[in-house]
């Protein structure tokens, strides 16, 4: 954008450009989007379903 | 592939749809979000945890009578359906497992759960289902979640019903259970504890508790309460407790339906922001599944996490020690080894 733009002034501070990792708005907003999906709690891909109980542990 | 994945959007195969893309990655993206939250939760719940009970201490209780459980979960059928009503109308004896999100349907229609489920560990939604004191009307317009959802519809009506639910539990608290997870967030085991209810507490599985580092494990040897895999969801949950911890054979789940009918608008989804935000209105489709249950030959359509839920559900089910029958007359949650049948049937079997 600095290619394109030219100011007639000098700036009294330098500015600083704050995009996160040059990431565009809809970028931003796409991965703001994504933190909220998602379910309530993990799922674990395995068949012992119960552990810690040694009454109940299902271990096949 | 299963028949019931082959019954999914064409797409599914060469090229997946945006929403099936988000299916695939849901457990990464769930993990992301709750973890640090829920482990934050379970730290500051410690001091409960030491002074109240475990999870352990259901296996020695006679919950419920003979071998069958009705799990009740807050899906739009359990209204459809007259899940209530028909339990009343059956004098079903047998064990009652509802989620939170369904506590207030149980108790509006004179059931007193056996045990209540809860694990979300969100800051501010769950309270909800246990009326939350703090309620104001800025709250309600900051958040829309519950309005929006025909998960209760009559939550649209929020601060009269949040009145309703603190007056119910008030009164019929200490007559109920409730199985807490440490995740929970601090308002959630408050209301539980203000209104009497009998707390007992459990972990849920983050990663292979075997791993000796593992997150399940650290936090089972911190806590020491056994760890349930909840396979994504409190609905998942409280099946899993009917058959691991109580050990009840044949469990019915009823208001599970993990998906919407045809008819309900987009934006009355549990995502619908989040998914206009990644998919736009023109492309808001692809964030959905279309999916035909055969059984009750009607279509169906879900979003990437109820999905992902079913997929989870149908892995557990496959390995659990009990037969599982889909009571919910409604939604996605089809496959084998679930039996997809009418509650009535069940409570004359």
């Amino acid at each position: 954008m600095s290619d394109l733009l030219k100011g007639n002034f000098d700036t009294a501070k330098p500015v600083v450009d704050n995009s996160e990792d040059g990431q565009t708005l809809e970028q931003r907003f796409e991965k703001e989007a994504l933190k909220k999906l998602g379910g309530s709690i993990a799922f674990v891909a395995k068949q012992e379903v119960v552990w810690g109980d040694e009454d109940a542990e299902q271990d096949d | 592939m299963d028949a019931s994945q082959a019954e999914r959007e064409p797409a599914t195969a060469d090229s997946p749809s945006l929403g099936q893309q988000l299916v695939a990655q849901m457990g990464e993206i769930t993990r992301a979000r709750i973890l640090d939250l829920a482990l934050a939760n379970a730290r500051a719940n410690l001091p409960a945890i030491r002074e109240g009970q475990s999870l352990k201490a259901l296996r020695d209780m006679e919950i419920g009578e003979g071998d069958k459980a009705v799990v009740i979960a807050a899906g739009p059928s359990l209204h459809r359906k007259q899940v209530a009503e028909q339990l009343l109308a059956a004098d079903y004896d047998g064990a009652i497992i509802a989620t939170e999100s369904s506590m207030l349907y149980c108790l509006r229609h004179g059931i007193i759960p056996d045990l209540v489920v809860t694990v979300d560990p969100h800051p501010s939604r769950i309270v909800r289902w246990f009326g939350d004191p703090e309620l104001t009307e800025a709250d309600l317009q900051e958040d829309d979640y519950f309005q929006r959802q025909d998960l209760d519809s009559s939550f649209a009506k929020a601060l009269r019903t949040n009145a309703e639910i603190i007056e119910l539990l008030e009164h019929y608290g200490p007559q109920m259970r409730i199985a807490v997870s440490s995740s929970s967030a601090s308002s959630v085991v408050q209301r539980a504890h203000q209104s009497g209810m009998q707390v007992y507490w459990w972990n849920p599985m983050y990663d292979d508790p075997n791993r000796q580092d593992g997150i399940t494990r650290t936090l089972q040897a911190e806590n020491g309460l056994p760890c349930i895999n909840a396979g994504g969801n409190v609905g998942s949950a409280a099946w899993m407790m009917a058959n691991a911890v109580l050990g009840k054979k044949r469990i019915a789940v009823t208001g599970m339906d993990l998906g919407y009918y045809a008819d309900t608008p987009y934006r009355n989804t549990q995502y619908y922001y989040e998914a206009l935000a990644l998919a736009g209105e023109e492309r808001l489709e692809e964030m959905y599944m279309h999916i035909y249950n055969p059984h009750l030959e009607q279509w169906f359509y879900t979003d990437p996490a109820y999905l992902w839920y079913r997929d989870c559900f149908l892995q557990m089910a496959e390995h659990a020690r009990c037969a599982t029958y889909n009571c919910t007359e409604g939604g996605i949650l089809f496959g084998d080894p679930i039996h997809f049948t009418p509650l009535a049937d069940f409570l004359a079997a």
